[in-house]
C-alpha cells in the first residue's frame, strides 16, 4: 500500500493508542447495526420502521399492556410500555446517527460560515455577527428547545431542528477564533497581495488549516447530542412516543426504575448502548485531536 | 480593563433585548388559537363559542406580534413582568423567591464539580496513558454519558428507597414549619447559611440531608467534563518549553505540576466555565423534578411546555442575565490568571 | 455495667422499631399529587386540585348523602323539593333557610346575606377560567353562559366596550346600564328573606342543585364581611365592574380562605408546591379527627413512590397503569373499582373542515377521506366494531375501567346496563365497510388520521388499536395516529379539523343532562365539532329530547326521555365509549376514614379529610 508519511503517522499513533483502538472498534460496531438494522431487528413490512408498534407475544398475539416483560424467547431484551427493547436499542443506533450527523453536520456549516466571515472580514461585520451569536448563546438551550418543539409539535425531527438552531454558535466561535489567529500569518497575507478573491482565501487557505478543533468538537457532539435529545424525551418534548430511539426506551423505563427486579432490562440495554455510544465518540474525538493538534506534533 | 468591563455592560441590555424579541415572536407565531391553550387547561373550561373570544381579546392574543411585545416592554420598565400561572403569582415575584432555591443547588454543586474534577483532572493528566489515567477517564466518561435522570432515579433507589438516608425534597414538614411560623430570620433565603445564623443546626443538618442526592445527581455529570478539559490542558502545558526547563532545571515533579501547570491549565477550565454555570442551571431541571424541590429549573421547564409566555420570557431574562455576567467575570478572571491576554 | 447498656440499648432499639411500626405523625396527614392548586378564589379557577384545597376550607348549601348523589341539608337547613314547598313555581323559585350559629374562620357568623353576596359576587366577576358560567347557565335557564353575554343582551352593547383597560367606563350612559343591570338583572336573582336566602330563576333548569352541593367548588359559601374588608366587592351596584374577570392574583382569596369548612388555610406556599392546612376548631359539625392537612405536588411518579413507601406521604395519586405496584407491600392498601364520573369515548367528525390537513387528500382514494366521509353510518359502524374495548380495559387500565353504552357514567339518571354496547367484531366491521359508501371503501382504501392529546398514554394506545385492527381489514385502510400538544388539540378540535379524536369528559356536576348536551347536542362542547350534517341530524331527533328532559322535573319522565335518546343513539352509531375509568386508591394502611365519591374532587384517590385519621 503506497500511503504517504502523515498518513501512517497517523495511523501509527492511532494504533498505539489503546483508548483510540477502543473507541473506533466502538464506532465500527454500531455502524455495523445501524446498516444491518432491518435484519437484525426486521420492521413491519410497508411502514415506518421507526415509529415502533406493540410488540407481539410468541403466538403473534399483540401485547397491549403497559407493564414490562421480562426477557424471553421472543423478546431478547424484554418488553417496556409495550414496546421491543431488543427492536429499540437496533433501530436506536440508526437514529443516534442520524440525528448526531445531521445536527453535527448543519450547524457546523452555519457556524463556520458565520465565524469565518466574521473572523475574516472583521469590523462591524464581525461586531453584529458576534452580538447575534451571543444572544442565541445567552438563551438557555433547554428553553429554546422546549420552546420550539411545543412550537412544531412532538417528534425527533423537530428536536433535530431545535437542535440545528440553537447549537451553531460554539463552532462559529471556535471558528473565529482559530481564524483571527491564522489571518495575520504570512501565507494569507502573500495570498492578498496576490490578489487572490476573499471567498478562495477562506475555503482554500484558512479552512484547511483551521477546521480542525472544530472536527473534534463535531465528534464530541455526536455523544452529547444523543443525550440531549433523550433528556428532552423525558421533560415530555423529545421524540414521539414510541419512537425507536434509546431515551425513548429509557423514558418508559422511569416509572419502572425502583423496581428495577422488573425492569433492568429497559435501563440496561438502552442504557448500556448509550454508554457505549457516547464513549465511542469521545475516544475518537480525544484522539482526533492527539493527531491533530498543532503543538502536539513539535 | 475598565474600558472592556464599560463597553460589555452596555452591549448587555442590547443582548437581553435580542433574546426575549427571539423568544416572544417565537411563541406568538403560535397564534392566538394555540395561545389560549395557556389559559384553558381542560375542554371542560370552555363552555361556549364567546369564551374563547373573550380570552383572545382579554389577553390580546390575535394583536400583531410587535404590538404586543412592546407592550410587555413598556410594562417590564414599570416592573411589571405579568402573571406566571406556573406560579400562580406574579413572573418577577416567582423568580425571585425561587433564585435561593436554585442558586444554592448550583453553587453547592460547584464545589464537588470544580474540586473533584481538577483534581481527577491532574492526576489523570500527570500519569498520561497509565492504568489510572485510563480507569479515571473511562469513570468520568460513564457519568457523562447517561442521560442525568437515569443517574438522578437512581441515586433516589439507592440512597432513599433502600438506604433510607436521604429523602426527596427541600426540607422536611418540621423544618418548613419553623421556616413559615419562626422564631426564624431570613437572611439570606439560602436555607443552609440561614440556618447557622439563625443558630439552628437541626435544620442545617435537615437541609443538608436533602441536598445530598441532588448534589450528587448534578455534580456527577460534570466532574466528567472538567475532568477531561482540566487533563487535556495539563498535557498541553506539560509539553510547553518553560515547564521543560523547569524540569531540566532539576525541579522536582511535583513543584512543576504545581507551580506552573497547574496555573496555566486552569484557564481553559475558566473559559468553560460560562458555559458550564448555564448547563449546570439546565441540569437543576431534571434534579428538581426528580428530588421534588422548587427552583428555576423547573420552573422554565413547564413554563416553555405550557407556553406561559410570560414566565417563559422572565425566566430566560433572568438566566440570559446569569450567563452574560458569568461570561464577563470569567473573561476578567482570565485576564488575572494570565496577564499576557488581551482583552479584545 | 455493661449489661447494663445493653439492656437500655435494647430498649432503645425496641422503641425504635415500635415507633418504626406506628404511624409517623399521627396529627398530619400527608398528600403527595402531580399538580398543585391554581387559586384558592372558588369562583377562579376550574381544576382538580384547586377544587380539592377548597373542598376542606369551604362549606356549601347542601351536600350529598354519604357516597350516594342524594341531597342533604349542610348550611341550609332544608334541601328544596317540591314535596316541602321550598321549590316553587314550577322550578323557578328555590328557597334555602339558611342554618343559625355557624361560625366562618375569621369568627364572624353565616347570615343568608353571605349566601347573596357569595353568589352575586361569582356573577359578576365571572372569571373567564372559572366555574360560575355553570351557575350562570343555570341561573338563566340555559340562556347564557356568562355575564358577558348577558349583559350584552340587556344593553345592546358588549360589556368589552362599557368600560375601558382602566376599568373606567367609557360613557356615562355605558356606566348607567351596568348599574342598571346589577339593580335590574342580578340583584333581584338572589334575595335575602329574613332567614332564608331565595333564588329566582329566570327559566327552569332541573340540575340547579345539582351544580351547588359540597364538592363543587365553585358553590363555596363566602364570608361577604371579610371579603368586602379585604378589597373584594363592595356590594354595590356602582363600580360593580372594577372586579369583574381580573387576574387570578388580583383576588383578595387567591391564597387567603373565607370559609367555614372545617379546615383553615395555613400557608400556600407556591415556590414549593405546598398547601399547609389546619383544623378549625369551632367548626359547626365538631372539630375534624386530624389536626393537620398537607397536600404536596410531587411531578416524578417514581418519587410519589418512594414517600409512599418510606412512609413520608400517606397517600398518593397512581395511574390506574401502575395499579399492581404495591401488590407485595405489607404497608400499603389498594382501594379500587369504584365509579368515576368520567367517560372516555371516540367521536367521529361527520363534516371536517375541507383545508383540514388531517383528512389526507380529501378524497375516497385511498389516501385519504372526503370531509363527510362520516356521515355514512357504515363508516362509523365500521370503525365502532374494529375496537379491542376489552383489551383497552384489562390490559391497558389493567381492568380499572368498564364498559358503559352511551357517554354516561353509572349511576346516573337514565344509565341502563342493559343496553347493548358496540361488539369488538372485525367481521362486522368488516360487513359494514364494505357496505360504506357503496363499496367505493372496500374497493379504493382510504387514509384518515386519529388524533388525540399527547401525553395520555391511555388514549394514545387507543389510537394505536384502532390503527392495527382497522387496517388488518384491509390492507389499503390507513390510519395514522397523531399525538398533539395540548393548544393544538384545543384548536383542531374547536375548528372541526378532525374526523376522529377521542375525548373525555369530567362530570361537572351529577347530572345526566352534563353528559348528554355536552357529547350529543348540537350546540354541545363536544357535539357541535362534528359539523354541519351532524347538527342536522342533532337538532331532528336528539335537541328536542335533550332539551325537554332538562326542564322536566318529574323524574321518571325525565329517565324516559334519556331512554328514547339513548336507542336513537345507539342505533345510528353516532360515538363509541371506550370506558368509565374506576378510582384507585393507593395509600399506608394507618390511613381510615376513605370512602370513595363520584363528584368530589379526586375523590375517588384521597379521602375526604374532615372524616380521615391516622392510627
Amino acid at each position: 500500500m503506497a500511503m504517504n508519511t502523515e498518513s501512517r503517522r497517523v495511523l501509527r499513533k492511532l494504533v498505539k493508542n489503546p483508548t483510540a483502538m477502543l473507541g473506533i472498534f466502538l464506532l465500527i460496531f454500531f455502524i455495523l447495526v445501524a446498516i444491518f438494522a432491518p435484519v437484525l431487528a426486521p420492521p413491519e413490512p410497508g411502514k415506518d420502521p421507526f415509529k415502533m408498534l406493540p410488540a407481539k407475544t410468541a403466538e403473534g398475539k399483540m401485547i397491549w399492556s403497559s407493564n414490562p416483560i421480562a426477557p424471553d424467547r421472543a423478546h431478547p431484551f424484554g418488553v417496556i410500555g409495550k414496546y421491543d427493547v431488543w427492536y429499540g436499542v437496533i433501530w436506536g443506533t440508526r437514529s443516534a446517527f442520524r440525528i448526531g450527523l445531521i445536527v453535527s453536520i448543519i450547524s457546523s456549516l452555519i457556524g463556520i460560515v458565520v465565524g469565518s466571515i466574521s473572523a475574516y472580514f472583521g469590523g462591524w461585520i464581525d461586531e453584529i455577527l458576534m452580538r447575534i451569536t451571543d444572544m442565541f448563546m445567552a438563551i438557555p438551550f433547554l428553553v429554546a428547545a422546549m420552546i420550539m418543539t411545543t412550537i412544531l409539535g412532538k417528534g425527533l425531527d423537530k428536536v433535530t431542528i431545535a437542535l440545528i438552531i440553537f447549537g451553531w454558535m460554539q463552532v462559529a466561535r471556535l471558528i473565529r477564533g482559530n481564524i483571527l489567529q491564522a489571518k495575520e500569518e504570512q501565507y494569507v497575507l502573500a495570498a492578498k497581495a496576490l490578489g487572490i478573491r476573499d471567498y478562495s482565501i477562506i475555503v482554500k487557505h484558512l479552512l484547511p488549516n483551521t477546521i480542525f478543533p472544530v472536527i473534534v468538537q463535531i465528534s464530541m457532539r455526536m455523544g452529547s447530542l444523543v443525550i440531549t435529545a433523550a433528556s428532552l424525551s423525558f421533560l415530555g418534548v423529545g421524540a414521539e412516543i414510541g419512537y425507536a430511539d434509546w431515551g425513548t426506551l429509557l423514558n418508559y423505563a422511569r416509572n419502572y426504575m425502583l423496581q428495577l427486579d422488573k425492569s433492568w432490562f429497559a435501563v440496561v440495554y438502552p442504557g448500556i448502548a448509550m454508554v457505549l455510544f457516547v464513549l465511542a465518540w469521545n475516544l475518537v474525538g480525544d484522539a482526533l485531536r492527539d493527531i491533530f493538534d498543532p503543538k502536539m506534533r513539535a | 480593563m475598565l474600558a472592556f468591563i464599560i463597553r460589555r455592560l452596555l452591549i448587555l441590555p442590547i443582548i437581553l433585548f435580542g433574546v426575549t424579541l427571539i423568544i416572544f415572536m417565537m411563541i406568538w407565531m403560535l397564534g392566538p388559537e394555540r395561545l389560549i391553550g395557556t389559559y384553558v387547561k381542560s375542554p371542560e373550561a370552555l363552555k361556549s363559542e364567546k369564551s374563547v373570544e373573550r380570552l383572545i381579546q382579554k389577553y390580546g392574543l390575535d394583536r400583531p406580534a410587535p404590538e404586543m411585545y412592546f407592550k410587555w416592554l413598556g410594562n417590564v420598565l414599570k416592573g411589571d413582568f405579568g402573571y406566571s400561572n406556573v406560579g400562580r403569582q406574579g413572573v418577577l415575584q416567582s423568580i425571585l423567591e425561587l433564585i435561593p432555591y436554585t442558586f444554592e443547588l448550583a453553587l453547592y454543586a460547584l464545589i464537588p464539580v470544580v474540586f473533584v474534577g481538577i483534581w481527577l483532572g491532574v492526576i489523570a493528566g500527570a500519569h498520561q496513558d497509565k492504568l489510572l489515567d485510563h480507569g479515571i477517564r473511562i469513570f468520568a466518561i460513564v457519568g457523562w454519558s447517561l442521560p442525568d435522570y437515569v443517574f438522578g432515579l437512581l441515586v433516589l433507589l439507592i440512597f432513599y428507597s433502600y438506604l433510607k438516608w436521604f429523602p426527596p425534597g427541600f426540607l422536611s414538614d418540621a423544618s418548613m414549619k419553623v421556616l413559615r411560623d419562626g422564631p426564624w430570620k431570613h437572611y439570606t433565603h439560602f436555607v443552609t447559611i440561614d440556618a447557622i445564623l439563625n443558630w439552628r443546626f437541626d435544620i442545617l443538618w435537615d437541609a443538608i440531608l436533602h441536598l445530598v442526592s441532588p448534589l450528587l445527581t448534578l455534580s456527577y455529570l460534570w466532574w466528567a467534563y472538567i475532568l477531561r478539559i482540566t487533563r487535556s490542558s495539563m498535557l498541553e502545558v506539560m509539553r510547553k518549553d518553560y515547564v521543560r526547563t523547569a524540569r531540566a532545571k532539576g525541579l522536582s515533579e511535583k513543584v512543576v505540576i504545581n507551580k506552573h501547570v497547574k496555573r496555566n491549565a486552569l484557564i481553559p477550565v475558566a473559559t468553560v466555565s460560562g458555559g458550564m454555570i448555564m448547563q449546570l442551571f439546565a441540569g437543576t431541571v431534571i434534579v428538581e423534578t426528580i428530588f421534588a424541590r422548587p427552583g428555576l429549573g423547573r420552573f422554565t421547564a413547564t413554563s416553555a411546555v405550557t407556553l406561559d409566555y410570560f414566565s417563559v420570557i422572565g425566566a430566560a431574562l433572568f438566566f440570559s442575565l446569569i450567563l452574560i455576567v458569568t461570561n464577563l467575570l470569567v473573561d476578567i478572571s482570565y485576564a488575572l490568571i494570565d496577564p499576557r491576554i488581551r482583552l479584545s | 455495667m455493661q449489661k447494663k447498656l445493653l439492656v437500655l440499648f435494647a430498649c432503645l432499639l425496641a422503641l425504635t422499631l415500635f415507633a418504626f411500626a406506628a404511624a409517623k405523625n399521627p396529627d398530619t396527614i400527608v398528600s403527595a399529587e402531580y399538580g398543585s392548586a391554581e387559586s384558592l378564589d372558588p369562583h377562579a379557577e376550574w381544576d382538580n386540585a384547586s377544587g380539592e384545597v377548597i373542598n376542606n376550607l369551604y362549606d356549601n348549601l347542601i351536600k350529598y348523602k354519604g357516597q350516594t348523589i342524594e341531597f342533604e341539608p349542610m348550611l341550609s337547613t332544608a334541601v328544596p323539593t317540591v314535596e316541602n314547598g321550598l321549590l316553587r313555581d314550577d322550578g323557578k323559585t328555590y328557597i334555602f333557610p339558611i342554618r343559625k350559629g355557624v361560625k366562618f374562620h375569621s369568627g364572624n357568623i353565616l347570615s343568608p346575606r353571605d349566601v347573596e353576596y357569595t353568589f352575586e359576587r361569582g356573577f359578576l366577576a365571572d372569571n373567564s377560567s372559572g366555574a360560575v358560567t355553570i351557575i350562570i347557565e343555570a341561573v338563566s335557564g340555559g340562556a347564557f353562559y356568562s355575564i358577558a353575554d348577558w349583559f350584552e343582551d340587556y344593553a345592546g352593547m358588549p360589556l368589552s366596550e362599557a368600560f375601558d383597560d382602566d376599568r373606567v367606563p367609557t360613557s356615562p350612559e355605558a356606566r348607567a346600564k351596568m348599574i342598571a343591570f346589577y339593580n335590574e338583572v342580578i340583584d333581584p336573582l338572589f334575595e335575602v328573606d329574613g332567614d332564608n336566602l331565595i333564588v329566582h330563576m329566570r327559566n327552569p333548569f332541573a340540575p340547579f342543585l345539582s351544580i351547588i352541593p359540597k364538592y363543587a367548588a365553585w358553590g363555596s359559601i363566602l364570608d361577604s364581611q371579610w371579603c368586602i374588608e379585604h378589597g373584594e366587592w363592595d356590594g354595590k351596584a356602582d363600580g360593580w365592574w372594577k372586579w369583574h374577570d381580573r387576574t387570578p392574583e388580583e383576588s383578595a382569596l387567591h391564597m387567603k380562605d373565607a370559609g367555614c369548612g372545617p379546615y383553615k388555610l395555613a400557608v400556600w406556599d407556591q415556590t414549593n408546591g405546598m398547601v399547609v392546612m389546619e383544623r378549625f376548631d369551632d367548626y359547626w359539625q365538631g372539630p375534624a379527627k386530624t389536626k393537620t392537612i398537607i397536600f404536596k405536588a410531587v411531578v416524578e411518579y417514581s418519587t410519589r413512590k418512594a414517600l409512599l413507601e418510606a412512609g413520608d406521604a400517606d397517600v398518593i395519586l397512581v395511574d390506574p397503569i401502575y395499579r399492581y405496584d404495591f401488590d407485595n407491600n405489607p404497608d400499603i392498601q389498594v382501594i379500587s373499582g369504584h365509579p368515576r364520573a368520567q367517560v372516555t369515548s371516540i367521536h367521529m367528525g361527520w363534516r371536517v373542515k375541507e383545508t383540514s390537513e388531517y383528512i389526507g387528500s380529501g378524497k375516497l382514494d385511498g389516501k385519504g377521506i372526503p370531509p363527510n366521509f362520516f356521515t355514512d353510518i357504515n363508516a362509523r359502524a365500521g370503525i365502532l366494531h374494529s375496537f379491542n374495548y376489552d383489551a383497552l380495559i384489562d390490559d391497558l387500565v389493567n381492568g380499572l375501567g368498564k364498559r358503559v353504552p352511551t357517554d354516561l357514567p353509572e349511576g346516573f339518571l337514565g344509565y341502563d346496563p342493559t343496553l347493548p354496547v358496540y361488539a369488538f367484531d372485525l367481521s362486522k366491521a368488516e360487513k359494514a365497510w364494505k357496505a360504506a359508501w357503496n363499496g367505493e371503501v372496500w374497493k379504493n382504501g382510504f387514509k384518515l388520521v386519529a388524533m388525540y392529546n399527547a401525553g395520555n398514554e391511555v388514549r394514545q394506545t387507543a389510537c394505536e388499536m384502532l390503527k392495527v385492527y382497522v387496517e388488518s381489514i384491509n390492507p389499503k385502510f390507513q390510519v395514522e395516529v397523531l399525538g398533539v400538544q395540548w393548544p393544538t388539540y384545543l384548536k383542531a378540535t374547536r375548528e372541526m379539523l378532525c374526523p376522529l379524536y377521542i375525548v373525555g369528559w369530567v362530570a361537572d356536576y351529577p347530572d345526566s343532562h352534563n353528559f348528554f348536551s355536552t357529547y350529543y347536542h348540537s350546540k354541545g362542547y363536544y357535539g357541535a365539532r362534528h359539523g354541519e350534517d351532524y347538527a342536522a341530524f342533532a337538532v331532528k331527533y336528539l335537541d328536542p329530547i335533550i332539551d325537554a328532559a332538562v326542564i322536566e322535573s318529574n323524574v321518571s319522565k325525565r329517565a324516559e326521555l334519556y331512554a328514547q335518546l339513548q336507542k336513537i343513539l345507539l342505533d345510528n352509531y353516532i360515538a363509541a365509549p371506550l370506558y368509565m375509568p374506576q378510582g384507585l386508591f393507593v395509600a399506608r394502611k394507618w390511613l381510615k376514614g376513605f370512602f370513595p365519591h363520584l363528584i368530589r374532587s379526586s375523590g375517588d384517590s384521597t379521602p375526604e379529610f374532615y372524616y380521615a385519621w391516622k392510627e
